[in-house]
């Protein structure tokens, strides 16, 4: 979910959107719940849930299109992001439990990643005290389970360092417990140009966002060109995908 | 080899892991230890609905139970302990079953079938009665009750009904037969390692219909 908008998109959005809560819905759990974030799609909450610690993410309307479409546009997303999860899921790749859909407020319900730091914090911090030794297993790890996503031919469509999740596990020898979230943009796809794009996304945010990482991020490519069967295709679209980018000659 | 201390069996539930009662016991505010029961939980969404989970074993009227409850003369959902992992997994199928209820959108035609058919992970309802269901020669039950908060007597004119001897909620994780369950979910050994088989149920569960 694209959070960093400028305030003025986040103005449209809340004046054109329908800006109540569950569409008036569940009164008392509106009360006991805290927004987290707002994006130009969906209001995220933290709230508890049938006793657990829950995460909510509302799919809000949007007042200025037509309401059967919009209707339709928000439902199939929301199918789609739970789909995907779901199928990551049943791979083995970490992503939170879905608890409940309401398909009435487009609102799905799933486990809080509790006592975790994104990524990007995590890095942030790291670059400044700890050695690379760290870094560097974090990144053999993010490869992995990338790998493992796209050779389910789910493709992420976010990826950032802010939508990848690390659980503080107690004991080190159980490997970095990495969890992946936020499968809004997320569908289904065989194609390896459209996984090279899902690695692209995320070096574009990984450079952006943290400077003089361009060896960590070769080595999440190994990492990951190592865990996937059906990398060598994908790198492939990988190359040609940056050929394209801003300002690049496409005289080739 | 270090050989593990065993105690004199719990009374209530036969273990000899830990004490006795250790593991039915839990200290209130006083420092007096109640052992719990049932287990009620409020739906946070739909807050005039509680939700009480009871565990019998030694069962000895299960046709009778089931009949009544088919009749709709017994209000409550009565299934399999064999099935069950935990007591959110039919937690997250009874706020199904109330959503929508509320929404008028149920599968079944009533809310206790509508908690059953949501435990499983298919979209056929006989399939869904037949392995989650209690049958005829069940001795082990688990009852759920949707109910208000004061409306608990509602719970003890149903628990007054079983022929069985009641145990301890906690124990329901002794009774799960875990093979059938992965089984029928389809859970594979590559999911349990990204989490839980409660986990790996919920999930399928809170998602069916997208499927």
């Amino acid at each position: 979910m694209e959070l960093e908008e400028d305030e003025h998109n986040t103005n449209m959005a809340q004046e054109k959107s329908d800006d109540t809560p569950f569409q008036g819905k569940f009164p008392e759990f509106r009360s006991q719940i805290d927004l987290l974030k707002q994006g130009a799609e969906a209001r995220v909450y933290r709230a508890t849930f049938l006793g657990k610690p829950t995460i909510v993410k509302e799919r809000f309307r949007k007042k200025y299109r037509h309401a059967l479409l919009d209707e339709k546009l928000t439902h199939r997303r929301t199918v789609q992001e739970v789909r995907s999860i779901l199928r990551c899921r049943k791979a083995g790749i970490p992503v939170p439990v879905v608890y409940f859909v309401d398909y009435t407020t487009h609102s799905i319900f799933m486990e809080e990643i509790v006592g975790s730091t994104t990524v990007r914090d995590h890095i942030a911090s790291s670059q400044q005290s700890q050695p690379e030794q760290d870094l560097e297993q974090l990144a053999n790890r993010i490869g992995q389970v990338l790998a493992k996503m796209h050779d389910e031919d789910v493709i992420h469509g976010d990826l950032t360092t802010s939508n990848l999740l690390l659980r503080s596990s107690v004991e080190k020898s159980q490997g970095i417990d990495l969890v992946l979230i936020d499968f809004g943009l997320s569908y289904i796809s065989a194609l390896p140009e459209d996984k090279g794009v899902d690695l692209y996304v995320l070096e574009k945010a990984f450079l952006s966002t943290h400077p003089n990482t361009e060896t960590l991020f070769e080595k999440l490519l190994k990492s990951y060109t190592a865990s996937s069967k059906k990398s060598q295709a994908v790198i492939k679209k990988l190359d040609e995908v940056r050929l394209r980018g801003r300002k690049r000659s496409m005289v080739g | 080899m270090r050989v593990e201390p065993s105690y004199p069996a719990c009374r209530l539930c036969h273990s000899v892991i830990g004490p006795p009662f250790a593991r039915c016991r839990e200290r209130t505010g006083r420092g007096e230890s109640v052992i719990i029961m049932h287990v009620t939980q409020e739906l946070e969404l739909y807050p005039e609905h509680s939700v009480t989970q009871m565990l019998f074993k030694d069962v000895k009227n299960a046709a009778e139970l089931r009949q009544s409850a088919v009749d709709g003369k017994l209000n409550c959902a009565l299934i399999t302990p064999t099935m069950l992992v935990n007591p959110l997994q039919v937690l997250v199928a009874a706020n199904k079953a109330v959503h929508l209820q509320k929404t008028g959108k149920m599968k079944t035609r009533g809310l206790y079938s509508e908690i059953i058919f949501n435990l499983s992970p298919t979209n056929n309802i006989s399939e869904a009665f037949n392995r989650f269901g209690i049958s005829d020669s069940d001795d082990s039950v688990h009852v759920t009750v949707v109910h208000s908060k004061d409306e608990f007597h509602l719970v003890s004119d149903i628990t007054s009904r079983v022929d069985g001897q009641q145990l301890p909620l906690e124990h329901m994780s002794m009774l799960t037969d875990a093979a059938k369950v992965k089984k029928l979910y389809k859970v594979s050994p590559q999911e349990e390692k990204c989490g839980t088989l409660l986990d790996a149920l919920i999930c399928r569960m809170a998602t069916k219909d997208v499927l």
